[in-house]
């Protein structure tokens, strides 16, 4: 029996790899993948100007204003970006106000400081744009102008160096945590984890996708053709039923891998192409903060996180084909198992969803709840466990949780499923499936 | 050699099979008749252990059927039970490999049986792409394609045409010859009379008749008398013992009583000129099924 299952497990994955439509999806998802990946470069290749500098024109009409503001505006945007190379270039224009409108009108892109001295505020500001500016870009000049402001405040009033040097120098804040457990490593998690998340947990959403439509429409092929009566006539249906699981998570196991391999070959070709553009700012802010956070002693914590969170992904994985492997043998057509998986997506959902809203609602109980229940918690306990609202051991019982569920599945499913694959009507097939549950 | 043993198999408070018990020997052909729904298909879900009977064993060579035996059987459902996206080659490696068959003794077995069906060309064909009766073919081929002992077939000859009726008709006595046992369900009994040696005839999962084909035609008292000339249809009514007369385009058939009958109407006709036939027959398959499923109906 153990080679039939072995059989059957390969036919299975081939009749899953060795199609067209595995490579066509696959070439697509690659595409696809690597495109997102150099979104960037593919956009300004067909024209952009996302490497390009902000241009702003600087009329300084208080002769000291320039260079402070520039400098200003160097060290505001680096304390904002984490970068070097600024998005701004700053050019002295040396004619009046009305020119520079004029200048404006006409090149539409470039925005005009205009620097005045005032005797109540030290100095008085204009700034001129074609349209709207963007409210990072408005925050970081504002930001930048009041540093100048204050700059030339105290230039003028004659502190000594050692006081002006002092008054400039950057603050180096303290945290202190009253519970013992927190760790200012775990403050920083919260921002990758609003951001990056989602982009990790989404493959892990597709292949899940993939799983259940997969099992549910192999197992509706062969019930609607009849060929079922024959399999079962030679192998038993628990042999059936184990087969579709393995092969099933070995061809999800393959697509995660390739992917991963996507999103590698993506990161491969930008790397090659020396690409410059708005991810850059995005992925070095992120890489600098992670490096910053491995640096503290977070790494410590990931040898157990991404461990266990591979056994919880493992175990759901287990959990949404085992239920699709026994709610496909209940249906008697594809159409219906379309319907009712749709609960089962549900509740997927439900976890993605979920896992965004675990950093903006810290220490919610209800989704704490949710981080122990199977299918959502491989989605939700690492989140929540990164983000410090659980510890180890509420992860560990989200892990034995699911291997109860999937031991219970296994045990009343299987029940279930020797019923459902040779049942072909809908008519009372409630009550055919309580039944078998009882036998 | 098959046993089934008082069977019996419900729905719910349908009784589907209802105490069913037969024997089928090595080189024996049986068959299963009955109409639709008389319990024909879950008695042989029974036998392939895809139902659980509530009541009775079914052995083959004194061994419960379970999966170890499983190899040694071939088995073709009533519907076509082909994965259809699968070519001709990819179907028999499958159904074959699932009955613990090597692939070369999988290929080797399939490249005869198709030519000997004549469908060779098909062999890299999808089984979608296939015509209605090349489709049974294949089912047929794949049933058999591990040389069962027990051999089951659910209306194997449903969407044949008569050449094909044939073809498989010619297999199935070549296996009962090599010592198969073949079981099959049918309710074409002309199906079950080119070659069928011991039936059993249920009636809402009952049995209604049983035993060797011959015995049974024997034990049926009625005859037929199969008459061509001019003959008076009302004197013939007459005579004690006539039950029905039926003209049919170039002859009568008359249905008689018993054996003793034929003396009487024969007596009557001796002197009509122009009588050219005078046949006595025994009555044909279907006519001995329409009357005890009929009777049993009525009841």
């Amino acid at each position: 029996m153990t080679s039939k299952l072995n059989y059957l497990i390969g036919v299975s994955l081939k009749r899953k790899i060795k199609t067209k439509w595995f490579i066509i999806v696959n070439l697509l998802l690659a595409v696809a993948i690597i495109g997102i990946v150099n979104m960037d470069n593919i956009i300004n290749y067909f024209g952009g100007d996302f490497n390009k500098k902000q241009v702003i024109y600087v009329i300084d009409n208080t002769n000291k204003s320039f260079e402070l503001f520039s400098e200003q505006l160097e060290i505001t945007e680096k304390g904002f970006s984490q970068s070097e190379d600024s998005s701004y270039e700053l050019k002295l224009y040396d004619k009046d106000i009305e020119s520079a409108r004029k200048l404006i009108e006409k090149e539409k892109k470039p925005w005009v400081i205009v620097f005045d001295d005032d005797p109540n505020t030290t100095i008085a500001v204009t700034l001129i744009s074609e349209g709207y500016i963007d409210a990072i870009d408005y925050q970081l000049i504002s930001s930048s102008i009041n540093n100048t402001k204050v700059g030339l405040a105290i230039e003028t009033s004659n502190l000594p160096i050692d006081e002006v040097i002092n008054l400039y120098s950057s603050i180096s804040i303290e945290r202190e945590y009253l519970d013992e457990e927190k760790l200012s490593d775990e403050e920083n998690m919260e921002t990758i984890m609003s951001t990056m998340f989602p982009i990790v947990i989404l493959p892990f959403f597709l292949l899940v996708i993939f799983l259940v439509q997969m099992i549910g429409a192999e197992v509706n092929d062969e019930k609607s053709t009849r060929g079922m009566e024959i399999i079962i006539s030679n192998v038993s249906p628990n042999t059936h039923f184990f087969a579709k699981i393995v092969a099933g998570n070995l061809f999800i196991l393959l697509q995660g891998s390739l992917l991963l391999l996507f999103g590698g070959l993506g990161f491969l070709i930008r790397k090659l192409i020396g690409s410059k553009g708005f991810f850059q700012g995005f992925e070095q802010n992120y890489l600098s903060l992670i490096k910053k956070v491995l640096a503290n002693g977070i790494s410590n914590q990931l040898i157990y996180i991404i461990p266990l969170t591979l056994i919880l992904m493992i175990f759901t994985f287990l959990s949404y084909s085992l239920l699709a492997g026994i709610l496909s043998s209940m249906t008697t057509n594809t159409e219906d198992f379309q319907q009712l998986q749709s609960p089962l997506m549900l509740v997927l959902l439900l976890g993605y969803y979920l896992s965004i809203f675990a950093s903006f609602f810290k220490g919610s109980i209800f989704i704490k709840i949710f981080s122990f229940v199977p299918l959502i918690s491989a989605i939700l306990s690492p989140s929540l466990l990164i983000l410090g609202q659980i510890g180890l051991k509420e992860i560990l019982l989200s892990i034995i949780l699911n291997f109860g569920f999937n031991w219970l599945l296994i045990k009343y499913g299987l029940k279930v499923y020797k019923v459902g694959i040779l049942n072909y009507s809908s008519k009372g097939l409630w009550k055919k499936m309580f039944k078998a549950l009882k036998d | 050699m098959l046993k089934v043993s008082n069977i019996s198999k419900s729905y719910g408070h349908i009784l589907a099979v209802d105490n069913l018990s037969f024997i089928v020997k090595p080189g024996e052909i049986f068959g299963l008749l009955g109409v639709n729904g008389a319990g024909k298909t879950t008695t042989f879900r029974v036998i392939m252990g895809l139902l659980d009977a509530e009541q009775g064993e079914v052995t083959l060579d004194g061994k419960k059927i379970d999966y170890s035996v499983t190899d040694q059987i071939g088995f073709l459902t009533e519907e076509r039970s082909l994965l259809t996206k699968l070519t001709v080659i990819e179907q028999c490696l499958f159904y074959g490999t699932l009955k613990g068959m090597t692939k070369e003794q999988i290929i080797s077995r399939m490249d005869l049986l198709l030519e000997r069906f004549q469908i060779t060309e098909y062999r890299e064909r999808k089984i979608k792409e296939l015509s209605k009766g090349n489709q049974q073919k294949v089912q047929f081929l794949t049933a058999i394609i591990n040389e069962p002992k027990l051999l089951i077939l659910d209306e194997p000859f449903a969407g044949l045409d008569p050449i094909n009726v044939e073809l498989f008709k010619k297999e199935i006595t070549e296996m009962a010859k090599q010592g198969s046992m073949i079981i099959f369900s049918t309710h074409r009994m002309e199906h079950v009379e080119l070659f069928c040696e011991k039936i059993v005839v249920l009636v809402k999962g009952k049995t209604v008749l049983e035993g060797y084909l011959k015995d049974i035609k024997t034990k049926y008292r009625q005859k037929n008398i199969l008459i061509k000339g001019n003959l008076i249809e009302e004197d013939i009514k007459k005579i004690d013992g006539v039950l029905e007369i039926v003209k049919r385009i170039d002859d009568f058939e008359i249905k008689i009583k018993d054996e003793k009958v034929v003396q009487k109407v024969f007596d009557k006709l001796k002197n009509i000129k122009g009588i050219t036939k005078f046949i006595v027959e025994e009555p044909s398959l279907n006519e001995i099924f329409l009357t005890k499923v009929g009777e049993t109906y009525d009841q």
